[in-house]
């Protein structure tokens, strides 16, 4: 026998909310999942706007408060440091070595008297003619 | 200005949405289809939705009652449903389930909405009186009135539709 017949004045309304058709689990699924990716997307969006927000902020609050020169300084530094580090230097000739301390200094050839060395030849030395200096007399 | 996402808390919602739509046309895929679509409208007019005006659900059944209206259905559907259900040998519990379905299937379209709105959504009578913009008295009063008539199906076993004997009146 339909229960509502035993208490039809009180338990139609409650049959009414225990009876109600409920959807099936693929569709409470496919909706959960559709609602979800939404989220995501929208999340996503949100996101970058945040990040940009915030990048905007910092900016302006440095700007204020002359950030900028002061970034722009330590960036100049480090460059410069950075640039000395990796520079690529040639072959360092040392100079002044033992080893060359070794064998002493190159002697240069002197060259023969009444000549001169010019430009790295020994040229002879022309007196002007006429022209005589007289030493001063020695006064004491 | 912070939002509300109305569709934060998902299950309970799909759940009020398709017994109020399949209260309206019946169990099955025109109503899985109709609540689809339902969701689909609703995350597309997400930001449109306004906490102060109401609660999700009524937001919900606002856009679902929208997507009925522009949906030609066939309502005889639930009714061919029950009487090739009647002959297995169903549980009790079954049986009734399907006989009150029926039952509501039979009832005029206005008293089967209210029906879905009350018992399907398990909007208040103030939620209802502000979704169909009435007096909260007058869905109370007509809401008493569409449970009489459900009743009398119930009790009188009757299979022919109300709607269609009812519209010659």
């Amino acid at each position: 026998m339909r229960s509502w017949r035993r208490n039809r004045e009180t338990g139609l309304e409650a049959e009414l909310r225990a009876n109600r058709p409920e959807p099936s689990r693929e569709l409470v699924h496919q909706l959960e999942a559709r609602v979800r990716q939404d989220g995501r997307q929208a999340r996503g969006g949100f996101r970058v706007a945040f990040v940009s927000a915030i990048a905007v902020g910092m900016l302006a609050a440095l700007g204020s408060v002359g950030g900028f020169a002061y970034a722009a300084t330590g960036v100049g530094d480090a460059v410069a440091k950075a640039t000395r580090i990796v520079h690529v230097h040639g072959v360092t000739q040392v100079h002044k070595s033992a080893a060359r301390d070794q064998y002493g200094k190159p002697k240069a050839k002197k060259c023969r008297k009444g000549t001169k060395r010019v430009k790295g030849k020994c040229r002879k030395v022309k007196k002007a003619r006429g022209v005589n200096f007289r030493k001063p007399p020695f006064t004491g | 200005m912070f939002r509300v996402d109305p569709l934060a808390n998902l299950e309970p919602l799909i759940r009020r949405v398709y017994s109020y739509v399949a209260y309206r046309v019946g169990d099955g895929p025109d109503a899985e289809d109709i609540t689809s679509e339902t969701f689909e409208r609703a995350l597309r007019y997400k930001k449109s939705y306004d906490a102060s005006k109401g609660e999700p659900a009524a937001w919900l059944i606002g856009i679902a009652r929208r997507c009925i209206e522009g949906r030609p259905l066939s309502h005889e559907l639930s009714s061919e449903h029950l009487e090739t259900a009647d002959h297995r040998d169903l549980e009790d519990d079954a049986l009734r389930r399907i006989a009150l379905s029926g039952a509501v299937g039979r009832l005029e379209e206005r008293d089967r909405e209210l029906i879905a709105l009350r018992y399907g959504a398990d909007l208040t009578a103030r939620q209802i009186a502000d979704v169909l913009g009435a007096k909260t008295n007058t869905v109370e009063v007509a809401l008493h009135r569409a449970l009489g008539r459900l009743r009398a199906h119930l009790e009188g076993g009757d299979s022919a539709p109300v709607r269609k004997s009812q519209a010659g009146r």
